[in-house]
């Protein structure tokens, strides 16, 4: 008879610090030695964890009202342009959006900066610069503000991310013969480097393909605080085509992710920038599976060399690039892969190292009886389609 | 035996082929690690010197004699311990494999005897850990 246990009997055990946590690394060792049947009567729960950019995130501030009150039009933090299209002091703040290059004529450069840096400034307990301009009413008097914030002064400061946890995604490299700026840093011509952008069977949603454990309302370790899946993320494609062991073959799932950012802890919280590209935020973020049952305790076992994801070539800019295939992460993870040919270096974005670390600490986390596990509150969509964006053609249709 | 120095040419020495007189006069081999010249401006060229300990000091008074000034304190790669997040993207557009990660531990890695001081890893950097101390 397989091993079954509810999520109440593993959070009853972690209040007892009875609980049985493995970090998904060494749960896979575990599998490995004897079987997924032992591994899971022997653990109850599994962590995962990844540290990489996320530029689809951003941060929800409340500045408090000023006297007289201002209804904030326009405004910049540390010169970075926050969107004020709420409430008269609310402003959400975007990871990617670039630091202005100052006042026309100032002939200041442009700084290598943006949201992520702002965001992790603030996580740091740095004060930050804010100005703005108000529209002007009969409610909100003030023209301009011209200050300085931090964590401690702002009401509300929490991130909330539209698109995190990449279920798995591509492997970019550059068969064209000028080196490129991209998303994934610079890309080397004639296949000169490969980058890959996920930390493979450590990454969160790869060790639960079909979103059985984690929903709406999942908690989960964000930037060294709690925060919670809020959402699907934009771009969720659970539908992306699969292998026998469930995982995608490409970018698939993703998740909207909340968290009180006041809570969070600068090593987890890093702004970032990416060369003749732009800004973004590098975040830390962990999930905890409970093993319910065999199936989810299967899906933790997949390793690095049951993982794939495709080989795109950058030096096509267009929504559907020319692909080299597949590789496995285990390949990718090797430092080398081999492409018509040719040996290419291979280098990831997400840090391999610190998502070891996310995966550990939210096992201490668990096994010391701080963090308990919830049942999602409604499922994420498992048919959602991806759409493109075609120019729509008032003669005939789609062009 | 080896020297690594940096030579910063006056504009009149630019058109001198250097390398050639270093290895006919001297019979000392340059290795040229990087290399900035133009017709009509201050050239700088790293090389690696390598040749008998004599004649390798009758090269650099020769090229002391040509006002070319010679700088043995070379450019060095520093990595930023605390800033570094280990992603190792560096680690793909280093040419020498002297920025590599860990197989086991993935943290990065820096052999600087394999250093060229190329300085691709600088751009490369997403958290601005790599710079130069020059």
């Amino acid at each position: 008879m397989p091993t079954r246990r509810t999520l109440d009997e593993i959070n009853a055990k972690i209040r007892t610090q009875t609980a049985v946590v493995e970090t998904a690394e060494a749960f896979k060792q575990r599998v490995a030695q004897s079987s997924v049947g032992e591994a899971l009567a022997a653990v109850d729960v599994v962590t995962t964890g990844t540290f990489e950019p996320m530029e689809s995130s951003g941060a929800i501030l409340n500045i408090g009202h000023t006297d007289p009150p201002i209804k904030i039009r326009d405004c910049r933090l540390d010169g970075v342009p926050a969107y004020a299209g709420f409430g008269a002091v609310d402003l959400y703040l975007g990871a990617s959006q670039p630091a202005d290059s100052g006042n026309p004529g100032d002939n200041v450069p442009m700084r290598d900066r943006g949201g992520g840096h702002v965001i992790a400034d603030l996580v740091a307990g740095k004060a930050v610069q804010l100005q703005a301009t108000g529209h002007v009413t009969d409610c909100y008097p003030r023209g301009k503000l011209d200050t300085t914030i931090s964590r401690e002064t702002i009401n509300q400061f929490y991130l909330f991310n539209p698109r995190n946890l990449y279920q798995n995604f591509i492997v970019g490299v550059n068969g064209g013969d000028r080196p490129l700026a991209t998303y994934l840093g610079p890309l080397q011509p004639n296949l000169g480097n490969a980058v890959y952008a996920n930390s493979g069977a450590l990454s969160p949603l790869m060790n639960d393909p079909h979103l059985n454990v984690v929903g709406i309302g999942s908690r989960i370790f964000l930037g060294g605080g709690i925060g919670y899946v809020a959402w699907e993320g934009t771009q969720h494609f659970p539908l992306q085509k699969r292998l026998p062991n469930d995982t995608p073959i490409g970018p698939a799932a993703t998740v909207a992710l909340i968290g009180d950012a006041k809570q969070m802890q600068p090593q987890w919280v890093r702004g970032c920038y990416f060369k003749g590209y732009g800004p973004s935020l590098m975040l830390g973020i962990g999930m905890a599976i409970p093993l319910l049952n065999e199936e989810i305790a299967r899906h933790c076992s997949v390793q690095d060399k049951d993982l794939v994801a495709p080989v795109m070539d950058f030096s096509i800019p267009r929504r559907v690039r020319p692909t080299f295939g597949l590789v496995s992460y285990a390949q990718l993870k090797s430092g080398r892969l081999t492409l018509n040919g040719q040996t290419v270096r291979t280098a990831p974005l997400a840090s391999i190292y610190l998502s070891r670390q996310v995966a550990a600490e939210l096992k201490d986390w668990i096994t010391q009886g701080q963090f308990e596990l919830t049942a999602p509150v409604a499922p994420l969509a498992r048919d959602r389609a991806f759409l493109a964006q075609d120019t729509w053609n008032p003669q005939g249709g789609l062009s | 035996m080896k020297k690594r120095v940096t030579l910063t040419f006056p504009k009149k020495t630019v058109h001198q082929p250097i390398t050639y007189r270093l290895a006919k006069d001297f019979n000392v081999a340059a290795n040229i690690i990087r290399a900035q010249v133009a017709p009509n401006q201050v050239g700088k060229l790293v090389v690696e010197l390598s040749g008998d300990i004599d004649q390798l000091e009758d090269a650099i008074a020769w090229l002391q004699e040509n006002d070319i000034s010679i700088s043995q304190a070379s450019r060095e790669i520093l990595i930023d311990e605390a800033a570094c997040v280990h992603c190792g993207l560096c680690t793909g557009v280093c040419p020498t494999g002297a920025l590599s990660l860990d197989p086991e531990t993935f943290q990065l890695t820096f052999a600087r005897s394999r250093c060229i001081v190329c300085e691709q890893c600088i751009p490369s950097c997403p958290v601005e850990a790599i710079s130069t101390n020059l």
